[in-house]
């Protein structure tokens, strides 16, 4: 599904270069679910951001569902993210001034989904990550478990092939984080492509293959399934 | 997706409240402020476009030379009209409308002076007002017909049906109501209360076939499709046909629609006359609602890392550029609508108040759907330009850098910012240095001694008998103690009614053509109004009764004449001689930014008098004085009104159009200021929340409160100063400008400029030190506990 070749990233400022991907390749499968590790500062979020989409590579190759991508200007990037792919944050980024409903319901609205077949899909989504009854709450009213379920539900309303987790349960307790952990092992189950930055190891083990990272390059890969 | 866009705006205005009114208020300020001055532009450009055959209306106008300057006028020969429609085959009809007068009207028991004047028949055929009684074609057929407009009618004859009615004019004659005109709207030169036929004119022996005797204004309406400059081309030797002396006398036509904002004239050619002010002031809107819209500009980018997570989300579930573009415009154009709602009110509630400022009945036509549309349009534009800079400046963030929090925070004001802060201010300031030289300038022409003693002064009119029983209102005015001293004169204080070159005198330089105001009057005038005698005495026909025949000169006249020894000399003026009995120091008769001209006051025999000037007596009440002079005037002239005036209100009339000026220009500063404030408001409380955290560090280590205050206020001030630096020169240019249309003027001095600079400071420091204050006060623990 997803092949890279080679990737460079280099931050500049005016006197530090930081080479973020040193010429990366890794190569993913439909249905995989792979943990990315390593240090602070070791390229983990970088490729997070070019693998989403929201960020282009410097040299190298992207090859996303077959077509090369790594050159894409910003409309086809947005394009193309909004139908195949889904994100969840370490901060679960919802918006403070839309309720758990609308929130979900936003990707469904960029990519010109019907309000009929809309509150269909969000009041599904909402059911599976069980937060149905508070739809019309807003962020702030809620857990930061419930916060990261409302996030997750939002990824995934889309049906997308694929979804991006960075740190899912970075600002959550162990409880709350093993529920968003179920909760994605749930839809890697059903069928999504799920990739996930995380420190912790215990989350890590959710995954069939953790990729373990240092300066910018894959140093080892561990098969766990 | 548009329901999702509005939910958002409506909750992020009521989460934010207070920027939300800052926002708004400034906004509506500016609309509102934009609305009033394009309802006085529409007014001034929709004068006499009513007429529906207005592109086939013209005015007569002359082009001479006069004291070598060529001239253009509309006062014309009353044989014109007629001639017109017999010399010029392009001529379909043409109309004289005289000059408007006052003429008393008696109902019954009813005595009112109502102004209106005699026009040609053929008015209503030529002109659309509408008559709502009364036939166009033959409503002024006969010379007893009179049209009052619906208001006249109402006040004569109240609710009773007008037609057919019978009105005694001047106590002389009697005229028949035969239609009613409705009123006059509020964009038209014309201004008449009642319309006379003009077979009355011919029948009071008024009409003359002179040539000579410009006196009325003449209107022609063309035939369809002609070429006006061939028109012009055969005008050009009209006069001369019928006054063959006149070789270099001109006549041309001026179309309708350019009478009220074109028709001023220098040296023979158009020299802007209204549309200048029309253009100004379009200028003022525009500047006053462009500040509107850069404070909401300021406040909205101001506020954008609030918006910063919003724009990244929406941009990671698949949000394009473009519809964020959308969103943000539709926004701002929410505001708009809501700012222009409010905007309506504070017209609404400033209409009666403006209208009085600029002599106008201005209103909004509610039920007109143009308005409505235009309104529209307007909010549109506004929420436009006012949202296009925040909208590419917020759908520009970058996902990554907002949702990763590595977002750079605005610690100081960033530069577009501060442009358009600057541009504010430096429009404000400009403001600011104009209203104080445009009142300095009233304030100095009101201070120069108009060279005669106003207090106590009032004039009356000669109407009806006045004249006639002058002298036995005079005594009984004097005798009732009432008055002090009486005179009569040819006009009013305040006015040149005459004036002429050619008089005679010893010495004179054969090429002098000195133009000398001329002015009649009764014995004691100096008495009367105080003028001072530089030489000489007043008239005084008891002592000396050749005084009939005396002149009394100013000081500006005796340097023409270059007399040694003034007194006794002869002028020699329409065939009389005249032997100077005083010089009295030189007064204001026109214009006190003019220098005063050379004047010569004529004796009793000059025999055309206008005016009665009452001193009255400063030991009685005023009331009570100007009550028996009122009883001695309805003895004299018992079919008149007692209709006074005050010399010194009547003088003040001469500072209106400044102070008006004054007044307009005070007004948009102050909105200016407001509107900027409230922008210098919501940045620094913007500021003042962003830099929480520093206070708090910096507190911790050590700074006073005043340190902090200091280093908050500190930006702005720069930025003040900045503007101060650019609207110095340009309200220099300004105003050094306006004042040189000014003979009689005053300096601009350093001191104006430092009053603004200390002003636009202290206004800038109340806005922002309030909120200064308030973060250095905070606590430090509160705000580095919450990072």
């Amino acid at each position: 599904m997803i092949k890279i070749t080679a990737l460079e990233k280099i931050y500049r400022t005016d006197e530090v270069e930081t080479i973020a991907l040193n010429k990366l390749s890794m190569d993913i499968k439909k249905g995989e679910f792979v943990a990315v590790m390593g240090p602070s500062g070791c390229g983990k979020s970088t490729l997070l951001n070019i693998l989403g989409l929201l960020d282009d590579p410097d040299a190298g190759s992207f090859v996303f569902n077959d077509t090369e991508i790594a050159h894409f200007n910003e409309r086809q990037r947005a394009d193309l993210r909004k139908h195949n792919i889904g994100f969840v944050f370490q901060s679960f980024n919802l918006i403070d001034e839309l309720t758990v409903f609308e929130n979900v319901e936003l990707p469904l609205i960029y990519t010109g989904v019907k309000p009929s077949e809309r509150k269909k899909k969000v009041e599904e989504v909402l059911e599976k990550v069980q937060i149905m009854h508070r739809r019309n709450h807003y962020p702030q009213q809620l857990s930061g478990g419930q916060q990261q379920r409302v996030a997750v539900a939002r990824a995934v309303v889309n049906n997308p092939k694929l979804i991006l987790a960075d740190e899912p349960t970075g600002n959550l307790d162990s409880s709350n984080g093993n529920e968003v952990m179920e909760l994605l092992t749930n839809m890697n189950e059903q069928g999504t492509t799920i990739i996930m930055v995380t420190h912790s190891e215990h989350d890590a083990r959710y995954s069939h293959r953790i990729i373990r990272m240092l300066d910018g390059q894959t140093v080892t890969e561990n098969i766990l399934v | 997706m548009l329901k999702n866009f509005v939910k958002i705006a409506i909750r992020n205005l009521l989460r934010s409240k207070g920027f939300s009114v800052i926002n708004i208020l400034g906004l509506a300020v500016g609309m509102a402020s934009a609305i009033l001055i394009l309802l006085w532009i529409q007014n001034e450009m929709s004068y006499d476009q009513f007429h529906e055959k207005k592109d086939r209306i013209v005015e007569v106008w002359n082009k001479a030379t006069f004291d070598g300057n060529l001239n253009c006028w509309n006062t014309t020969p009353k044989v014109l009209a007629r001639t017109l429609e017999r010399d010029f085959p392009e001529v379909e009809q043409s109309v004289r409308v005289d000059w408007n007068n006052d003429h008393l009207f008696s109902v019954g028991e009813k005595r009112i002076t109502l102004k209106g004047s005699p026009v040609d028949s053929n008015f209503f055929q030529v002109f659309s007002f509408r008559l709502l009684k009364g036939q166009t074609n033959t409503v002024l057929n006969d010379q007893h017909n009179i049209v009052l407009t619906e208001s006249t009618a109402r006040k004569l004859f109240g609710d009773e049906e007008p037609m057919g009615k019978i009105i005694k004019l001047d106590n002389s004659d009697n005229f028949t109501v035969t239609g009613i005109v409705k009123d006059l709207p509020n964009n038209t030169r014309f201004n008449f209360e009642y319309l006379l036929p003009w077979s009355y004119v011919r029948f009071k022996g008024n009409d003359d076939n002179n040539w000579g005797n410009n006196s009325t204004r003449t209107y022609a309406l063309l035939k369809p499709g002609i070429n006006l400059e061939g028109l012009q081309k055969k005008l050009k030797t009209l006069k001369q046909k019928y006054q063959p002396e006149e070789t270099k006398w001109e006549m041309f036509v001026y179309p309708i629609t350019k009478w009220r904002l074109y028709s001023s004239f220098k040296n023979g050619v158009e020299d802007g006359g209204r549309i200048v002010f029309v253009r100004l002031f379009g200028i003022i809107a525009c500047f006053i609602l462009l500040i509107a819209c850069i404070n909401f500009m300021n406040l909205s980018t101001a506020r954008s890392e609030k918006r910063a997570k919003e724009v990244g989300i929406r941009k990671v579930v698949g949000a394009h550029k473009n519809s964020l573009i959308l969103q943000f415009i539709g926004e701002s154009i929410l505001l708009a609508f809501i700012a222009g709602i409010i905007a309506l009110l504070i017209v609404q509630l400033a209409l009666p108040g403006f209208n009085t400022l600029t002599s106008k009945q201005l209103y909004i036509q509610y039920n007109n759907i143009l308005f409505w549309l235009t309104g529209l349009g307007f909010i549109a534009l506004t929420g436009i330009v006012a949202g296009s800079y925040p909208a590419f400046y917020l759908s520009s963030f970058q996902p990554v850098s907002v949702l990763k929090g590595t977002f750079k925070k605005a610690h100081a004001l960033v530069t577009p910012r501060k442009i358009l802060v600057v541009l504010q201010f430096t429009f404000a300031i400009i403001l600011i240095i104009c209203t104080i030289i445009v009142k300095q300038q009233i304030n100095y022409a009101q201070n120069r001694e108009s060279g005669y003693n106003k207090d106590n002064l009032v004039f009356h009119f000669l109407t009806g008998d006045l004249e006639k029983n002058y002298n036995l209102v005079k005594n009984d005015l004097l005798a009732s103690n009432a008055a002090v001293s009486v005179t009569k004169t040819s006009a009013p204080l305040t006015q040149s009614w005459s004036d002429g070159w050619g008089q005679e005198w010893e010495g004179k330089d054969p090429n002098d053509k000195t133009d000398f105001r001329r002015y009649n009057a009764d014995q004691d005038l100096v008495k009367t109004i105080g003028l001072t005698l530089v030489k000489g005495r007043d008239f005084n026909l008891k002592e000396y009764p050749t005084d009939s025949t005396a002149m009394m000169i100013n000081e500006s006249a005796l340097k023409v004449f270059k007399f040694k020894e003034p007194l006794g000399q002869i002028i020699k003026d329409n065939g009389r001689q005249w032997h100077i009995v005083g010089v009295f120091k030189d007064f204001i008769l026109e214009s006190p930014y003019q220098p005063t001209r050379p004047m010569l006051v004529y004796g009793l025999k000059s025999n055309w008098f206008g005016v009665v000037q009452i001193k009255l007596n400063g030991k009685n009440k005023t009331e009570a004085n100007l009550k028996t002079a009122e009883a001695i005037f309805k003895k004299y002239n018992p079919e008149y009104p007692f209709e006074y005036k005050f010399v010194d209100e009547d003088y003040a009339k001469k500072f209106e159009s400044e102070q008006t000026t004054g007044k307009l220009s005070g007004i948009f500063s102050v909105l200016t200021i407001f509107i900027s404030c409230l922008g210098l408001f919501g940045l620094a409380t913007y500021m003042a929340e962003n830099r929480i955290k520093e206070i708090g560090i910096r507190k911790v280590l050590g700074a006073s409160v005043t340190h902090i205050t200091a280093l908050l206020s500190r930006d702005f001030f720069i930025l003040i100063l900045i503007s101060f630096a650019i609207a110095s020169p340009i309200s220099w240019w300004f105003m050094h400008n306006w004042l040189m249309g000014y003979p009689y003027r005053t300096d601009i001095e350093l001191w104006v400029f430092l009053l603004a600079a200390g002003l636009s400071f202290f206004i800038a420091f109340i806005s922002v030190s309030s909120q200064s204050i308030k973060a250095a006060m905070a606590n430090p623990v509160k705000s580095l506990r919450t990072e």
